[in-house]
């Protein structure tokens, strides 16, 4: 990733140098001052704490990685900036929720899903697979399979229901929405599709209302971790120690959420370093048109990034839905993930994560050492934001445009 | 765009022909009487002076509501629709017009005539500040910058000025007042707000047709090339960036004296989400896009869909016996905007005002078609 | 079958009268005799409010709390005869979409006597409306600005049937103050969602009169937002500060995680939570199912609020009785079975007296105004349901019985609340997760709850 920052190599003048320097000399004196400025807000508090903050921060970014992480994923493919992601997790989650949390799935429900759910991947480049027998053939044996699958009785099987079940329902939510509201628009004004999301997400909220309706609906999911086994909470005594405290917990749910983003991101690189998606990711992001004509297939890879997506989206409204509930005050937490997306840069995976660890760091340390001003989320990660694109205008490890006439 | 494409044999013979607001005298009589309606509307409801009720009164509130926002929506495409800098902040920049007309109201006496201006500059120049990162930041980054606009105002305005703004309560407003005549009455604001809405939309038509207009479209289409060909690119954006504070400090000003009572809800991060796609839904980069867009999001919003709402929820709950009502009650709302919103994208997604022209231009050129 | 579980557990929790009066309404009711017949004319309840967004929680019940009631009064002769229609709009949430409801009913023809209002918010924008236009608002629990205007001195024409928010902190404080066995050596922080509902308690008075009755209340409070994944940092803030008690001036998820927090960090005997009358609902007490405290009972056992109406888990009451009949007679949800629900019904009740009194001294429906309407509320001394006095002496704009109460979970035999997770009634609902019975536990009588309006 870091290699496309150091490839930049304009004029290598003794002038630019002198400038360069000079650059990061300024920036060098601000973070001083910076740091001269909050030390006494630090000062004030115990050793514990900080560490403490400093450790949730980067938990909790964990989920700010996750979210940015999908939306990161479509923005490489399209250029698209998701503004339905929040849905997305919602929708994502209560599918899980709909397997997970029920003794068994009835036939006909499983069977109209799974055969929902083979259809929109059958049907992955377009209407015309239909027409293929053998694919009709491994079409009904899939929807065979997966109903059988879904219809597993019992709490035993509760997991791999909900996670077969969401996993699935997402990617297909996913290819639905792509297919339905991005699909017709390929060639169009780039910000047609981004407003397309917007309508998305009126509808995603629409529909989660209809079937779900406004209640709160507990996602029970980490009993499941603590039933094997698991401790509740992770806690340290610092009682008599220089940390000066005398306990500091953390949750599990925030310690898997956190690990649940670490393999997302570890996934995903290697997907994009093994395999040639990432480049015809990028390529159809680059020109659509020209990607096409090249001999990508531009519909099979945005669906693929859609897909993805929702999956990702799905992960981050179990994740959060555990933790919290699966309420329409979930689609919210997209929201506070944005500056994590550009502070890292629109199409690094990599990026992503370090930018959603940073808001978490920020968000928690402001929320600690200024309280009560609501700094924390209004307006910490937004400052830092600025700053960044500032001194580095793609973000911490964006593209670097090339850009010609 | 190709408003000129004319029959065949037809030709501008001078400049100020081919720049021409009205070409014909057709059109000419189409604008002025469009004014004339819109100018007679309120007369014509049941609180005018004649107390006949030809128009219903709910109207002259719509009108005065989504005049405003096209002030601001106009503000919008100077900057996204023909300089190309893409802003999330806009809302934003119509909380400080909003309440620094109200500060300077409150606090200082100012008149409405008075504190109006004064807050679309103090806008204009806060503006001009969360422009600076375009200098660097291009593209999608730099709505994101502007994004952070959205969250940095209110929060200061929340917390570090609470003292003038009332924090997270509501601000009262005093209601204007000209020559005596008091404008609490929405027909009397709307003499105010229809007026402004033109003169402002005219303005911006005519920012596109200067000098500054033309090399603000030349550095949306490509920045590098017009900085090659000795155009001032950060110069100009900021310019953009000012205009476009401007009016929306405007458009804030004019909210805030309209309702008389704001609060920061007025000004949430959606809304700014909600002008852009006004923007894009009318048109952005032409000069009707922002009234297209607005009274299209405005009317199926606030007229269209609620009066959808009654039958589709005595019909539905039946059909889906399976779901609540109530359910299907608050998801009606929702599904219907963003439902329309697919339709009209996937029909239109360059805009009305695009359909607009295409038939302006098959209306002139007819019977043939092209 | 979960459903069916959940209402055989209502229908044994709360004795119903069998054979209820099919016609005609129960004694306990009391309004004012017509004097004019309205048969065959109807009467809308106008409604505007955010069904579809953040506060669809509590929104959404109170629709179904006013069908069920309209059906139930409109069976039983309805208001003089006239009968009762809903007409709701859904504002998501917006001011400006509020304003175009707003506008559309203040237009119609038949202006509307009455409107009912459920965000305060809403209530604040439209205040000077309300005036020019004359149309006497019913809202819930009101903001300060909303019924009083922004300098607190003019009573307008919205009226709360609960003690306004920052009543309720100062109420809670006296509670405090009187029961130092609970709370020895109070100090209350205040964490809550930000924006208008959430701090509206949190205001120079409540504080000034805490204080005054020996409770400190820190300076700082926390917010939070309604979507926060952890507010550990924020609770861990207010309780190095020296809080014992956290006080929520929210609703739902708010209170649970509140009270999670508290239970994951370990500080259960030493911090107590409590909240605004919101606080104190079904909802919460469900969504606490997943937050289990170290006693095995769900995380918000114990969470103290105001409970200025009288609740589900008073089955004697007359009032009650008739709103859980019907509530199963329509097999509602539980989760629908909730403070609004319960406001729903009062509300409907309120509009039958208050159309019935209207009436008797206009004449007719066509005479009834909003200007005679507000002369009724200003003067009206009513029990809706029987659940809570309206009446606003005064100038005042709100009611000022209040009262706390404690949720609790119900034991095995149901014979009372539970101590421990042991000796609680646990019920599968098929989802995963135990579901425990949630009572409210009043602490003490109904009393007047100090006025706390700024400049009082």
């Amino acid at each position: 990733m870091s290699s496309f920052a150091q490839t930049q190599n304009p004029a290598s003048s003794a002038a630019f140098d002198a400038r360069r320097a000079i650059k990061w000399f300024l920036i060098a004196v601000a973070l001083v001052v910076f740091l001269i400025w909050l030390a006494p807000y630090g000062m004030a508090q115990k050793p514990g704490r900080l560490v403490e903050s400093a450790i949730r921060g980067v938990l909790v970014g964990g989920v700010y990685a996750l979210v940015a992480l999908g939306i990161v994923i479509i923005n490489k493919a399209s250029g698209v900036f998701n503004f339905a992601h929040g849905y997305m997790m919602l929708a994502g989650g209560l599918i899980f929720h709909a397997f997970f949390s029920v003794a068994q799935v009835a036939l006909i429900p499983a069977f109209l899903f799974s055969a929902f759910v083979v259809f929109m991947l059958v049907t992955l480049n377009g209407w015309r697979m239909l027409r293929d027998p053998r694919r009709l053939v491994i079409g009904a044996v899939g929807t065979a399979l997966l109903t059988g699958v879904l219809m597993l009785p019992g709490q035993d099987w509760q997991l791999i229901r909900g996670f077969v079940g969401g996993g699935l329902g997402a990617a297909a939510l996913g290819l639905a929405v792509e297919r339905f509201t991005i699909r017709p628009l390929i060639g169009q004004p780039l910000f047609t599709a981004v407003m397309m999301t917007l309508a998305v997400g009126e509808v995603l909220h629409g529909l989660t209302q209809m079937v779900w309706g406004s209640v709160e609906i507990p996602l029970p999911v980490f009993d499941v971790l603590k039933r094997i086994g698991l401790p509740e909470r992770l806690s340290i005594d610092g009682a008599d120690t220089w940390l000066d405290v005398s306990r500091i917990v953390f949750n599990l749910e925030l310690v898997v959420a956190f690990v649940l983003a670490v393999l997302a991101f570890i996934a995903f690189v290697l997907f994009f370093r093994f395999t040639n998606v990432g480049l015809a990711m990028r390529a159809t992001a680059e020109n659509q048109q020209l990607a096409q004509s090249v001999g990508l297939r531009v519909r099979v890879i945005l669906a693929v990034a859609w897909a993805i997506a929702a999956l990702l989206a799905a992960v981050a409204g179990i994740a959060q839905g555990g933790a919290t509930s699966l309420s329409q005050n979930l689609p919210g937490l997209a929201f506070y993930a944005f500056p994590a997306v550009l502070l890292g840069g629109l199409e690094s995976i990599g990026g992503a994560f370090v930018g959603g660890i940073v808001v978490g760091f920020v968000q928690e340390m402001s929320r600690r050492l200024f309280p009560g001003l609501q700094v924390d989320t209004e307006l910490a990660p937004y400052l830092v934001l600025m700053l960044v694109l500032v001194i580095r205008p793609d973000g911490l490890f964006g593209q670097k445009r090339i850009e010609r006439i | 765009m190709s408003s000129n494409i004319r029959p065949s044999g037809v030709f501008d013979t001078t400049y100020s022909d081919d720049i021409a607001l009205n070409r014909t005298r057709g059109e000419k009589a189409v604008s002025y009487g469009i004014v004339a309606l819109l100018l007679l509307i309120p007369l014509l409801s049941l609180e005018g002076p004649f107390g006949i009720s030809l128009v219903p009164q709910s109207l002259v509130g719509t009108i005065i509501r989504i005049a405003i926002l096209v002030i601001s929506v106009q503000g919008l495409n100077i900057l996204t629709g023909y300089t190309g800098q893409v802003s999330l902040g806009h809302a934003a920049f119509m909380a400080v017009g909003a309440y620094s007309g109200a500060y300077l109201a409150r606090q200082f006496g100012f008149s409405f005539w008075l504190a109006l201006p004064t807050s679309a500059l103090f806008t204009g120049v806060i503006g001009l500040l969360f422009g600076l990162p375009s200098l660097r930041v291009k593209g999608f980054y730099l709505s994101m910058a502007t994004l952070a606009a959205q969250f940095i105002i209110p929060w200061t305005l929340r917390y570090p000025l609470e003292h003038i703004s009332n924090g997270s309560r509501p601000l009262d407003v005093p209601v204007p007042d000209l020559f005596g005549i008091n404008f609490g009455a929405d027909g009397a604001m709307y003499y105010i707000v229809i007026p402004l809405a033109m003169a402002l939309s005219l303005a911006a038509r005519n920012i596109s047709r200067t000098r500054t207009g033309r090399a603000m479209i030349s550095i949306r289409d490509n920045d590098l090339a017009a900085e090659l060909l000795g155009i001032n690119v950060f110069s100009y954006k900021l310019q953009a960036f000012f205009v476009s504070a401007v009016y929306a400090g405007i458009a804030g000003c004019l909210m805030a004296f309209h309702t008389n009572n704001i609060s920061l809800e007025f000004f949430a991060p959606q809304v700014s989400i909600e002008l852009l796609a006004m923007l894009i839904i009318g048109g952005a980069g032409f000069p009707l896009g922002p009234m297209f867009g607005v009274a299209f999001v405005i009317l199926l919003t606030q007229n269209v869909i609620p009066a959808l709402v009654p039958s589709l929820y005595s019909a539905l709950p039946s059909l889906l016996p399976f779901l609540a009502p109530v359910n299907v009650f608050a998801a009606l709302n929702p599904l219907l905007f963003g439902l329309a919103l697919m339709i009209f994208l996937i029909v239109e997604p360059r805009g009305l005002a695009y359909r607009w022209e295409i038939l302006k231009i098959s209306w002139k050129i007819r019977p043939f078609s092209y | 079958m979960r459903k069916a579980l959940l209402l055989v557990l209502l229908a044994v929790l709360i004795v119903v009268p069998v054979g209820a009066q099919e016609e005609g309404l129960p004694d306990f009711i009391k309004h004012t005799p017509c004097e004019v017949d309205l048969t065959g004319q109807t009467i809308p309840i106008y409604h505007l409010g955010d069904i579809s967004a953040s506060y669809a929680f509590i929104t959404q019940p109170l629709l179904v709390g006013l069908t069920d009631a309209i059906a139930y009064y409109n069976a039983r002769g309805g208001a003089c005869g006239a009968t009762f229609e809903q007409v709701n709009r859904d504002t998501a949430g917006d001011p400006a979409q509020s304003q175009a409801a707003y506008d559309d009913f203040s237009s119609r023809e038949i202006k509307p006597d009455v409107l009912v209002l459920y965000a305060s918010g809403d209530s604040e924008l439209l205040r000077t409306q309300l005036a020019e236009d004359e149309i006497p608002v019913m809202i819930s629990a009101g903001s300060v600005d909303g019924l009083y205007g922004e300098n607190a001195d003019e009573p307008g024409w919205v009226f709360a049937s609960n003690p306004i928010y920052v009543d309720q902190f100062g109420d809670f404080c006296e509670f405090v103050a009187a029961n130092p066995e609970m709370y020895p050596d109070p100090v209350i922080g205040y964490i809550s969602w930000p924006g208008a509902f959430g701090e509206a308690a949190f205001q120079p008075e409540s504080i000034a009169y805490c204080e005054a009755a020996g409770v400190d209340v820190l300076d700082t409070p926390e917010y939070f937002l309604p979507s926060a994944t952890d507010i550990s940092t924020n609770v861990q803030n207010l309780v190095d500060n020296g809080a014992n008690i956290l006080y929520t001036n929210s609703l739902a998820s708010g209170p649970v995680i509140v009270a999670k927090t508290v239970v994951d960090l370990g500080l259960e005997d030493d911090v107590q939570v409590a909240g605004v009358n919101w606080a104190l609902d079904t909802s919460v007490a469900l969504l606490s199912r997943t937050a289990i405290g170290s006693d095995g009972l769900p995380a918000v056992n114990g969470l103290v609020g105001s409970l200025p109406f009288h609740w589900y888990s008073e089955p004697d009451h007359p009032g009650i009785q008739l709103v859980v009949s019907q509530f199963e007679a329509n097999e509602r949800q539980l989760s629908q079975r909730n403070i609004s629900y319960l406001l729903g019904w009062a509300l409907v009740d309120t509009y039958v007296e208050l159309y019935a009194q209207a009436v008797n001294q206009a004449g007719s429906l066509e005479a009834v105004d909003g200007a005679l309407m507000k002369s009724i509320l200003e003067t009206i001394d009513y029990y809706p349901l029987d659940l809570y006095h309206l009446n606003y002496p005064d100038g005042l704009r709100s009611t000022s019985a209040n009262r706390m109460a404690m949720i609790r979970y119900a034991n095995a035999d149901m014979t009372g609340p539970a101590t421990s997770g042991d000796d609680a009634l646990k019920i599968d609902p098929g989802d995963g997760t135990t579901l425990f019975v949630p009572l409210l536990i009043p602490l003490e009588d109904f009393a007047p709850a100090p006025d706390l309006r700024p400049g009082q």
